[in-house]
């Protein structure tokens, strides 16, 4: 009796363990899960208490926002099917579509307004309220219209509704004070379901999207911070699309018939800022005299994987950069005059690099030899990020040279805004007049003029080149062939799900 | 016995405060904090100081001490700054990845290292022997971070039998123990090679010994011998294996991170560069408690393994 019964449970684990391997060979077999791995994680999925680019990436596929942005960069309706603007431009009426939270119940002007006043709410402490600070009123006057009042006509406020922060909440939810950061519940193509930090999140299709349902049954995105172990995992199968590619391994993917790479416009305009509040980088002739000394064309192809150069304070494919302004031309001999016209000789300087920017610390020991080439001396000091920010970024602006990326805005005034008055941008820039342009620019509600506003004040941030300007890097992305119809929004860099499929 | 028992707890509490307050000032001295982190580049200085209020980070350095100790007192950690929810909950997601590692790591190295300790010194100069020393020496030249490439280059790109991941996306369930595999493996290399050649010493010191000679010259078993000769090798050994347990849990930090295991390393590691203080607190808090209990179960094992040890 004994005896048999113990054969019994050997056999019924026996029988325990085939299952799991079969479970385990099924589960691998279905195709319709899409596993991404990306490099930086969210901190949270709380889309109105974080900055973080990561966040949004994800948070991108739960919520969705008023208007978006189509593959070509422009606003397009979203959850608003249209919206107007004020005569005076002190205020914005928005038509909602028909459109179903995750948790069932349905859109309507309430959840916009209570959204916004979340946003608005100290309490809340965006990290982007500014960007909302014009706002006066919100007021849903039926069912699916909501006026947005205005104290100051606010150009930009379309471009930040459209952005990952703009994304709208349920006002159910919102009151009861739920936990959006680790239970994100949105209106957008896929629901959440699980985050497992450090590892993974896990969404499912949501059915009943307003934009019809995604192709795909499962998304799981793989916080994978390694580019090498990201490749390896694409090449075994493990991943369908990764998003950082070490540009060593662009040729291996490139060769591979079972995958694609993907190369498009990054919305970044990378930089090397000059702390002008140094006597020494005080002259802008010294600081043009840099941009001429750095081949930076050579600096994006080998740190950056490849990109466009740019000549001033904006990503090379926004629709703000002026055709007239150009990069500064590679010529190190014109860098020597200039240096010698400042009489700026015998100059070093203290280069501090954001770790763990792999990239930007490799274009900072390029830019420290290009440097050299024209006699100018740079120290290399590599610092933490939480450092970067709080002693170099702010702070007392503790580096005479630094290298990083600034990511895409829609509107220029993200970009811009502070970056004539010394004590409100890192590199110290200081200039009244474009001050008093940055000023205009950002309530002109006129199209044209706007324009040559934000091209008078690119032109002087060229000339007067707080930074050495490195340019637009390439956003690679590498996916297998057979996955189509994924994209990465331009400018906002985040993923969009709805329209994958495998083919 | 009550009287070492009340010291041991007392021990404990002092060297707890001592770490955490070490802990509590170190993080602090650091530039920047949860706030200008979550700021990032966007948001301005007066953001950053709204940030920092609504986090509770505004406060004197004498308040937030204060709070944090009271807090730990009623047994309470705090919220994590950077996921918004008790650390205990932090806590108790990342603790299994890390006990699942470790505990597999220990299993390996016993298993490893007492099997091949055992061979090698009872054979003494045989191939085995010589096998053990050479993996010994090998095993603890290697570091761990590029032993773990190494294995997943092979086994999870080359050969394709495990995956590049340490978990898979569901996180911690029967089928992570083959993903666990590779890691587990890295983690107890080097102290498989530690246990190995301590245990080889002890079985050659206890050959030499008199009891053995009589034993063999009686004319016991060889079986029977060698019996005798594990038995008392292995309380030799207990000390060691206590002072590895501590040591896999610091090394569990470098492995979760050529592995990409969401554990307590990765966690700890991702708590100082966001500079949430109260993770990095309370993971410390878990470390010191888990190194002090497995030191003492090692000591009452050993008392178990060695009658010579049971005074009480």
């Amino acid at each position: 009796m004994e005896l048999a019964k113990r054969s019994l449970s050997r056999r019924s684990l026996a029988f325990a363990l085939a299952a799991a391997i079969v479970g385990t060979l099924l589960g691998t077999a279905s195709a319709q899960t899409i596993t991404m791995a990306m490099a930086a994680q969210p901190d949270t999925l709380d889309p109105q208490v974080t900055s973080a680019t990561a966040a949004f990436q994800v948070s991108k596929s739960i919520y969705d926002t008023l208007v978006e942005v189509d593959r070509n960069g422009d606003i397009v309706p979203a959850l608003a099917q249209s919206y107007e603007v004020a005569e005076d431009s002190l205020s914005y009426t928005f038509h909602l579509t028909e459109a179903t939270f995750h948790d069932g119940t349905a859109l309507d002007a309430q959840d916009v307004v209570a959204t916004l006043q979340r946003m608005l709410d100290p309490e809340t402490a965006s990290p982007k309220l500014s960007e909302f600070a014009a706002i006066t009123g919100v007021e849903a006057t039926d069912d699916r219209t909501v006026v947005v009042s205005l104290s100051q006509p606010a150009p930009a406020l379309i471009a930040s509704l459209a952005s990952g922060w703009g994304a709208i909440l349920p006002s159910e939810k919102i009151e009861s004070g739920h936990d959006f950061g680790n239970q994100p519940v949105g209106t957008g193509p896929f629901a959440f379901v699980e985050w497992q930090r450090d590892n993974s999140v896990t969404l499912n299709a949501f059915a009943d999207y307003y934009q019809g349902a995604p192709q795909v049954d499962q998304v799981v995105i793989r916080f994978v911070p390694d580019s090498a172990v990201q490749l390896q995992g694409l090449t075994t199968g493990e991943f369908d699309v990764i998003d950082t590619v070490a540009s060593a391994d662009q040729a291996t993917i490139e060769s591979n018939a079972d995958l694609a790479l993907v190369r498009d416009p990054s919305g970044l305009a990378l930089v090397a800022a000059i702390n002008t509040r140094r006597e020494a980088l005080a002259d802008p002739r010294v600081r043009q005299a840099f941009n001429h000394a750095v081949d930076s064309q050579t600096v994006l192809d080998v740190a950056y994987g490849g990109g466009t150069p740019i000549g001033t304070f904006m990503e090379a494919g926004s629709p703000w950069m002026p055709d007239s302004i150009e990069p500064f031309a590679y010529d190190p001999e014109r860098a020597q005059e200039l240096l010698n016209e400042a009489g700026a000789s015998g100059l070093s300087l203290d280069m501090a690099l954001p770790q763990p920017y792999e990239n930007h610390i490799q274009a900072g020991q390029m830019i420290q030899d290009y440097l050299s080439d024209v006699g100018v001396s740079a120290e290399i000091r590599i610092v933490e990020w939480g450092v970067w920010l709080s002693d170099v970024y702010g702070g007392a602006h503790d580096y005479d040279l630094t290298v990083i990326g600034h990511t895409g805005k829609l509107d220029p005034t993200g970009r811009l805004d502070g970056y004539a008055t010394e004590a409100d941008n890192y590199p110290g820039f200081d200039d009244p007049e474009m001050a008093a342009w940055l000023e205009s620019g950002s309530q002109e509600t006129d199209p044209d003029a706007r324009r040559q506003v934000y091209t008078n004040v690119l032109q002087r941030m060229h000339d007067g080149a707080p930074f050495i300007y490195i340019g637009t890097p390439d956003r690679v992305h590498a996916r297998k062939a057979s996955l189509e119809g994924f994209w990465i929004t331009p400018m906002l860099d985040s993923f969009d799900f709805r329209t994958a499929h495998f083919e | 016995m009550t009287r070492y028992l009340v010291g041991q707890i007392f021990s404990f509490l002092v060297t707890l405060w001592v770490v955490l307050t070490l802990v509590f000032l170190g993080m602090r001295a650091l530039p920047g904090d949860a706030a200008t982190i979550l700021g990032g580049m966007d948001a301005n200085a007066e953001q950053i100081a709204v940030i920092r209020e609504r986090l509770g980070l505004a406060g004197s350095l004498a308040v937030q001490y204060s709070d944090f100790m009271g807090g730990i007192v009623q047994g309470d950690l705090g919220d994590s700054l950077r996921e918004r929810r008790p650390v205990t909950a932090v806590l108790l997601d990342r603790l299994p990845v890390t006990l699942a590692l470790a505990g597999m790591a220990f299993v390996l190295s016993l298993v490893i290292g007492i099997g091949l300790g055992l061979l090698a010194g009872l054979a003494p100069g045989s191939i085995i022997d010589r096998f053990t020393t050479l993996f010994a020496t090998a095993a603890l030249a290697l570091p761990e971070f590029w032993f773990g490439f190494l294995l997943i280059l092979l086994f999870a790109v080359n050969l394709g039998w495990f995956p590049v991941l340490g978990l898979p996306p569901s996180g911690l369930s029967w089928q992570a123990s083959w993903h666990l595999l590779l890691p587990a493996f890295t983690l107890a290399l080097p102290r498989s090679a530690q246990v190995a050649r301590l245990t080889r010493a002890q079985v050659l010191e206890q050959r030499m010994s008199d009891y053995v000679r009589t034993a063999r010259s009686k004319g016991l078993h060889p079986r029977g011998v060698t019996r005798h000769i594990a038995a008392n090798a292995l309380p030799g050994v207990l000390p060691l294996l206590a002072l590895e347990l501590g040591g896999l849990l610091t090394g569990t930090i470098v492995v979760e991170q050529v592995f990409g295991l969401p554990g307590l390393g990765a966690t700890i590691l991702g708590g100082i560069s966001a500079r949430d203080y109260p993770v990095v607190q309370g993971v410390t808090v878990l470390a010191v408690a888990v190194y002090i209990s497995v030191n003492w179960i090692a000591d009452l094992l050993q008392a178990v393994a060695d009658p010579r040890l049971r005074t009480v």
